[in-house]
């Protein structure tokens, strides 16, 4: 469904993605790992368009983006935008609106649904977080564990074909990174696609149908979890599970 | 320092017994001692009074300039000339900071009641003048009509004879003129000119159209002129010694011919000045008001009114109220104007926020030949005064459209003028202040709406304005009360709002503490609601986003 063909991006004359060549099937879990400046986050933000790259192309579902292209982008990044939602680390609920208006608001502003068919939908989303008894809440009288599974159902409500999770629990402490972690569980048993940036073995552990180590803006090893983590093949693979370890 | 101290201490007191030994009045020897004589007078639009001097024009000319230079050598001083706003000269004079006035100030009863008037230098009349192109005024009992069920409009130097003329002649007709007031007589003119704010005509002071006639040829004079009066000057009320010795001045002037001399130097020595001279040569003195005015009534029967002597209003409405009977009789007048004040503010300030949000967008996202126009715009707006901005387009924007579209009218209301010239002066602070709150708003909030699949558009107008919105708020209230006082800068548009109303009664009865009081009192009581207005907004919109 996504598919990363020699992406390079450069910050002047530094690479910070060397020729990233990937692809993820519908309904598949993808996990990015890799230590802290590999290029995972940005990795994941070329893929919706909130980073341009300048070699290279991206395919979602037959939509492309070509490296260093700028002028047809913009028509190509709202239908692909349309497909594939994120989540953020800091989770970037609207402060002016309550919970349950974060999340109708894309539906009926850019799906065009009526109020009563997106709170309906929202309800049920929301219900499906845990969140529903703070359907009339402020984002900021919220935890930071609750404010990221609003934003997962604020996702989820535009029915994306796959989800960017970019480092979902880094900003979280551990008791309210295990809620977020079993929302995110059940969703990819649920059969969601999802690529997932994230420093958090378990996850890749328990759910990943595969995983890609990053390293200096390369991947460098590839495979289902059980191969990576147990039969590592490369050197910086190993180091980088021993330090996680 | 030592020494010098008792030495000050002994002047202080001989200053001091200097006053109770000779009263209150030791006007002329203070100036005699300071070696010059302080005259007031505005040289804005003076001319042929008081005006820069063509070939220097740090120095200036005119006909005041050299009577003051007479007056000044007669009591053995040099004359220090000094600028003042010409409505406001007889308040520099209350306040110590001129000697005299000397600027075609005109005698009338309130004047006379308020300070030492000397005897007249000059009789001037009042000249009616109207665009040549238009055929409907050929006397002022056309200004009696109203074509097209309209008021004839006239644009007049505020608080000048002439106001106080053409309001008389209209209420003696039972008719009504709209009176456009400027600050200045070229203003004024041009205004007339123009056809500016719908306005048919002007009434000037003989000697200014004389001599300004050249720089107006589309203005001609319309009938003989009227209102025949006396410029004289003005003096502290209690500086009689200073007035024996200005009339004095002038009397010795008049009859050795050296007052002639200056007003033949500037075309204004007429028949009327030689028969004033004679009557006056008679005893020195001035006499001759009573005799005159009623000559002033022949002259405007003569020029084809229907003027009744015995019934004509006084000519100057001036009168000296004071206390709680000036609140009751002009406070209306006062809480009227406050109302235009509300007007102009609440109408320019939302616009100056919609110009400014649409700047601030331009320049925060829009393309380089978006975003540098709005650049521009804000940094020329900013950059110049509101007062500059008023005039070109009260002025300049119809000379323009005349220019680019002959044969076209067009002309801004004095109004609209107000509220275009305050939302563009306002527009560009509002825009840095937009600015500043559409950035504070974080990044993700714009990625996570664009990720949602909105578009720019939509999620600034969701997203990004409804939060920078609600962190301006402060500020755009701050700038609302700022603007709310600016209205008062309108006035030189001839805008009559609460400030310009207060200078107005003010002048008229000489009550410039009550009324000021009660001003200051009206835009309290409209500003302060507004901050408690802009306080509970502020704690509504701030509990729902934290």
């Amino acid at each position: 469904m996504i598919t990363l063909n020699g992406i390079v991006k450069r910050y002047g004359s530094q690479e910070v993605l060397r020729g990233v060549t990937m692809s993820v099937a519908r309904g598949e879990v993808c996990v990015l790992l890799g230590p802290s400046g590999g290029g995972k986050s940005t990795l994941l933000r070329t893929i919706n368009g909130l980073e341009t790259f300048d070699e290279g192309s991206i395919d979602v579902s037959g939509t492309q983006l070509i490296g260093g292209d700028i002028a047809s982008r913009e028509a190509a990044l709202l239908k692909i935008r349309r497909k594939v939602g994120m989540v953020f680390q800091q989770f970037n609920l609207f402060p002016h609106r309550t919970v349950l208006e974060n999340v109708i608001e894309a539906p009926m502003q850019v799906l065009k649904q009526s109020r009563e068919q997106a709170v309906g939908k929202a309800k049920e989303l929301l219900a499906r977080v845990g969140m529903l008894e703070k359907s009339n809440a402020r984002p900021t009288s919220l935890s930071g564990g609750q404010q990221q599974r609003v934003a997962i159902a604020r996702t989820l409500a535009m029915q994306p074909e796959a989800i960017l999770f970019d480092e979902p629990t880094s900003a979280l402490d551990p008791n309210t990174t295990a809620e977020v972690i079993s929302v995110m569980q059940d969703l990819a048993k649920g059969g969601q696609g999802m690529i997932v940036v994230t420093h958090g073995m378990k996850f890749a552990r328990s759910v990943a149908h595969s995983v890609h180590i990053l390293h200096s803006g390369a991947i460098v090893e590839s495979g289902p979890p059980e191969q990576v983590f147990e039969n590592p093949r490369h050197e910086i693979t190993r180091g980088f599970l021993m330090e996680a370890n | 320092m030592r020494q010098s101290l008792p030495l000050l201490l002994g002047l202080s007191i001989g200053f001091i017994l200097d006053i109770s030994a000779f009263g209150q009045d030791n006007s002329l020897r203070v100036i005699q001692s300071k070696g010059a004589l302080v005259w007031g007078a505005d040289q804005e639009g003076g001319g042929p009074f008081v005006f820069p001097d063509e070939k220097d024009p740090s120095q200036r000319v005119g006909f005041e300039v050299e009577l003051a230079e007479l007056i000044a050598s007669h009591i053995g001083v040099t004359a220090q000339f000094a600028q003042g706003q010409w409505d406001k000269l007889p308040d520099l004079l209350d306040r110590g900071d001129i000697d005299i006035v000397l600027n075609g100030f005109e005698w009338n009863s309130g004047r006379a009641e308020r300070y030492g008037t000397s005897i007249p230098y000059y009789i001037y009349e009042l000249q009616l003048l109207a665009r040549k192109d238009d055929d409907s005024i050929q006397s002022w009992d056309d200004l009696i009509t109203q074509p097209g069920g309209r008021p004839r409009k006239m644009s007049l130097l505020g608080g000048a004879a002439a106001e106080d003329f053409t309001a008389a002649f209209a209420a003696e007709h039972k008719t009504t003129i709209e009176l456009a007031l400027f600050d200045g007589v070229t203003d004024a003119m041009r205004a007339a000119e123009l056809g500016t704010d719908r306005i048919d005509g002007n009434v000037q002071d003989l000697p200014i159209w004389n001599f300004y006639r050249r720089d107006f040829p589309n203005l001609k004079p319309v009938g003989p002129p009227v209102g025949r009066g006396f410029y004289v000057a003005l003096l502290r009320k209690n500086d009689r010694q200073l007035l024996d010795s200005v009339n004095d001045a002038i009397s010795v002037g008049l009859r050795d011919g050296r007052l002639r001399t200056i007003f033949e130097r500037y075309g204004m020595w007429n028949d009327a000045q030689a028969m004033r001279a004679l009557e006056t040569s008679a005893d020195g003195g001035f006499r001759g008001l009573v005799q005159a005015e009623e000559s002033n009534s022949t002259r405007m029967a003569e020029g084809g009114s229907e003027t009744d002597a015995t019934n004509r209003p006084e000519l100057s409405s001036s009168q000296s109220l004071h206390g709680l009977k000036v609140i009751t009789q002009r406070g209306w007048f006062l809480v009227k104007a406050a109302m235009m004040t509300v007007l102009l503010s609440i109408t320019a300030m939302p616009l100056a926020v919609l110009i400014g949000l649409l700047m601030a967008l331009m320049k925060l996202y829009g393309k380089w030949f978006v975003s540098i126009p709005a650049t521009c715009y804000v940094e020329l707006v900013r950059g110049t005064p509101l007062i500059l901005q008023l005039y070109v387009i009260y002025f300049l924007v119809p000379e323009v459209v005349k220019y680019l579209f002959p044969g076209t009218h067009f002309s801004i209301s004095a109004f609209w003028s107000a509220v275009a010239g305050l939302a563009i002066n306002y527009s560009a602070y509002e825009a840095e202040i937009y600015r500043a709150g559409l950035q504070a708003i974080p990044k993700g909030q714009m990625e996570a709406a664009l990720s949602l699949g909105m578009t720019r558009n939509l999620a600034l107008r969701r997203i990004i304005i409804p939060q920078a919105t609600r962190i301006v708020i402060p500020p755009v209230t701050n700038d609302f009360i700022a603007l709310f006082k600016d209205t008062a800068v309108c006035s030189v548009i001839t805008v009559v709002e609460l400030s310009k109303e207060y200078y107005i009664q003010a002048r008229n009865t000489g009550a410039i503490v009550e009324l000021g009081l009660l001003s200051a009192f009206l835009y309290l009581a409209m500003s302060y609601p507004l901050s408690l207005l802009a306080g509970r907004l502020e704690r509504r919109l701030g509990k729902e986003s934290r």
